[in-house]
């Protein structure tokens, strides 16, 4: 069974249709690529699979489950972490609280232990610190792990935020637009990272704007325009497909 | 440039070496201002207790004991603020409701119900923190102006209750003849037990709010103040977080009011009107929001100017008003977070002049 399903999902702005009956599959363990021309709804998609806007009708399963009606946080309980078109690390903390921050879940709660620092807490902090560096080992960051995540440049804070999506220990993972804003040398190392991610065992959606990259790391394509699919296979599949070609002809010259 | 190099070092700089010593003992360290804020226990903590605890009896003048100890009840609450401010970054306008419903708790369960003094201290506390949640719940919907406004509407409220139920708070008169707080039949009777016993509350809040600041609560304040949708993202529940970080800062607020209810021995509306709430907001303003030290300085500061400036009569609020402009136009991000960097700065400053006089860089 799929990992994520998506189903005859509709989501209507003033009237215009954003997404119009989309329905995809992503499979577990491989990178599913979502792309299409700017305005095609794929930031609107991710929106509504990670419930921070309510879709107009349809469903959406995670693991079999329903997660339609769920709160944002609720769905990423359920193992669903993701990351933001614009980024959004926490510019307040350190690089490695931010990732700390992505533990939120599995560390031990409670305000009066905390406060009073007792020693599952203190024990807790102590195993998160170590495993936070050990993600920013593996995302090449360990070497700025005490400075403030806002004095990072763009492309590590993208780096920066997929570590937080991955300290929540989760199956599937949201990019949204991790190319975006990146020198090219920066969206190699990027990719080779993504493709890590797989190897690991972690699912992985990726909207991406920059066919290119996306047409080397994923093992299937999906192409939304005006809110619909219009070609659903693998990348080179996708590629000759002449609705695809003619979607990105009247849009955007790509490189892809 | 051979000869220069042999004047390198001479014994005399040895000498500089010690008032820097002393400095870097006091001062926090550049690397944790510019790596934000570091978050663990330091030694020169230490030297701050020691200070504390001695200041009182070097200085032994009942004039300063008793400031000091306002400047403590209000660092309480000026704390409490600091994680719904600083940390959490949601504002309040309605603290001194918070006080206040503390120093009424104290008043009444100690003038009318003979409650022992320590159980009204804590449940002084206990009902901030209940009234807190309750009104929590729907208010903290709202974001920016609109929390601003609707905190600044139940504090409000509150004085308008308190003065309209005479029959419990005595009305706009309030409630005399609070007893002193005894613990185990030791009264807090004299200005310098009531220093201890302030700065002693102080000492474990602060305490309790570093250690919460470093756990993963303290993480989910500073989250929820960076951005809501990433905080989200990551399963934390940020209506949740809003209501723990507004309960436990009234709750902080709740102790500083029935402390301050047990020291004036009176509890009176006026005390609590929207002044009061934005001379708190300002005091962690003024402090540095987003430290624990930082509201704690800004208390002291601000307890000494109104000292000061009440003696100069009807001149006292316009200059007052326009120390306070001056304060936020050359200390925006805060007094104690500015005056660090700076003093980081000379030091680096200093320490370089030779070499650069010399032409080394």
């Amino acid at each position: 069974m799929s990992l994520l399903i998506v189903e005859e999902i509709t989501k209507k702005y003033d009237g215009v249709r954003a997404l119009d009956r989309v329905s995809l599959k992503v499979e577990r363990a491989a990178i599913k690529g979502l792309i299409g021309p700017n305005g095609a709804g794929k930031s609107t998609l991710f929106h509504l699979i990670s419930r921070m806007e309510k879709p107009d009708s349809g469903k959406i399963y995670f693991k079999g489950k329903e997660i339609t009606s769920l709160e944002p946080n609720e769905i990423a309980a359920l193992g669903v972490g993701r990351t933001f078109q614009t980024v959004q690390t926490f510019g307040n903390m350190t690089v490695v609280e931010n990732i700390m921050t992505g533990m939120h879940l599995r560390l031990k709660e409670g305000v009066i232990s905390s406060g009073l620092w007792l020693p599952w807490i203190r024990r807790g902090e102590k195993e998160g610190l170590k495993e936070a560096k050990e993600i920013l080992d593996r995302l090449g960051l360990l070497g700025r792990w005490k400075s403030p995540a806002s004095q990072l440049p763009l492309g590590k804070q993208k780096l920066l935020e997929i570590g937080r999506a991955l300290a929540m220990k989760p199956e599937l993972v949201l990019l949204d637009e991790p190319a975006s804003g990146l020198t090219p040398t920066e969206m190699q190392q990027l990719s080779e990272r993504i493709c890590q991610l797989k190897k690991d065992g972690i699912t992985l959606f990726v909207v991406e704007h920059h066919m290119g990259m996306v047409m080397e790391i994923a093992d299937e394509v999906a192409v939304l325009d005006h809110g619909k699919v219009i070609a659903e296979g693998t990348p080179d599949a996708v590629r000759k497909d002449s609705k695809v070609i003619q979607a990105y002809m009247r849009g955007k010259r790509t490189d892809a | 440039m051979v000869k220069q190099s042999k004047k390198e070092f001479r014994k005399r700089d040895f000498f500089y070496l010690i008032p820097l010593w002393g400095l870097s003992l006091i001062v926090p360290d550049a690397d944790d201002l510019y790596s934000y804020r570091s978050k663990d226990f330091k030694r020169r903590e230490l030297y701050y207790l020691g200070v504390l605890l001695l200041l009182p009896l070097i200085w032994s003048d009942q004039h300063f004991h008793h400031l000091m100890v306002l400047a403590g009840i209000y660092a309480i609450l000026a704390l409490g603020l600091s994680l719904f401010l600083g940390y959490a970054g949601q504002i309040s306008l309605g603290h001194a409701a918070f006080f206040g419903i503390g120093a009424y708790t104290t008043a009444i369960l100690t003038t009318r119900y003979a409650f022992p003094t320590v159980l009204a201290f804590w449940a002084s506390a206990v009902t901030a923190a209940a009234a807190a949640f309750l009104i929590g719940k729907p208010i903290l919907k709202l974001k920016g102006y609109f929390l601003a406004l609707a905190t600044l509407g139940f504090g409000e409220i509150f004085l308008v209750i308190v003065q309209e139920t005479q029959a419990l708070t005595g009305g706009v008169i309030g409630i005399f003849g609070i007893p002193w707080l005894s613990i185990a039949g030791f009264s807090f009777d004299t200005y310098l037990k009531q220093y201890y016993l302030t700065w002693g509350v102080l000492l474990g809040l602060f305490l309790f709010s570093k250690n919460l600041v470093r756990s993963k609560l303290g993480r989910a304040f500073l989250a929820v103040a960076a951005s809501e949708d990433a905080a989200e993202s990551v399963g934390i529940d940020v209506a949740q977080i809003k209501i723990k970080v507004f309960v436990i800062s009234a709750a902080f607020a709740g102790f500083a009011g029935s402390l301050f209810a047990f020291i004036m021995s009176t509890a009176n509306p006026g005390t609590f009107s929207l002044g009061f709430s934005t001379l708190i907001v300002m005091m962690v303003i003024l402090g540095g929001m987003g430290s624990l030290y930082g509201p704690i300085f800004g208390s002291i500061l601000l307890t000494y100017l109104m000292d000061i400036l009440g003696r100069y009569q009807e001149w006292s609020l316009p200059i007052y008003g326009v120390i306070l402009i001056l304060l936020l136009i050359f200390f925006p991000d805060g007094i104690g977070i500015r005056l660090g960097i700076r003093l980081i700065y000379l030091i680096g400053y200093w320490a370089k002049k030779k070499k650069r006089d010399e032409g080394k860089f």
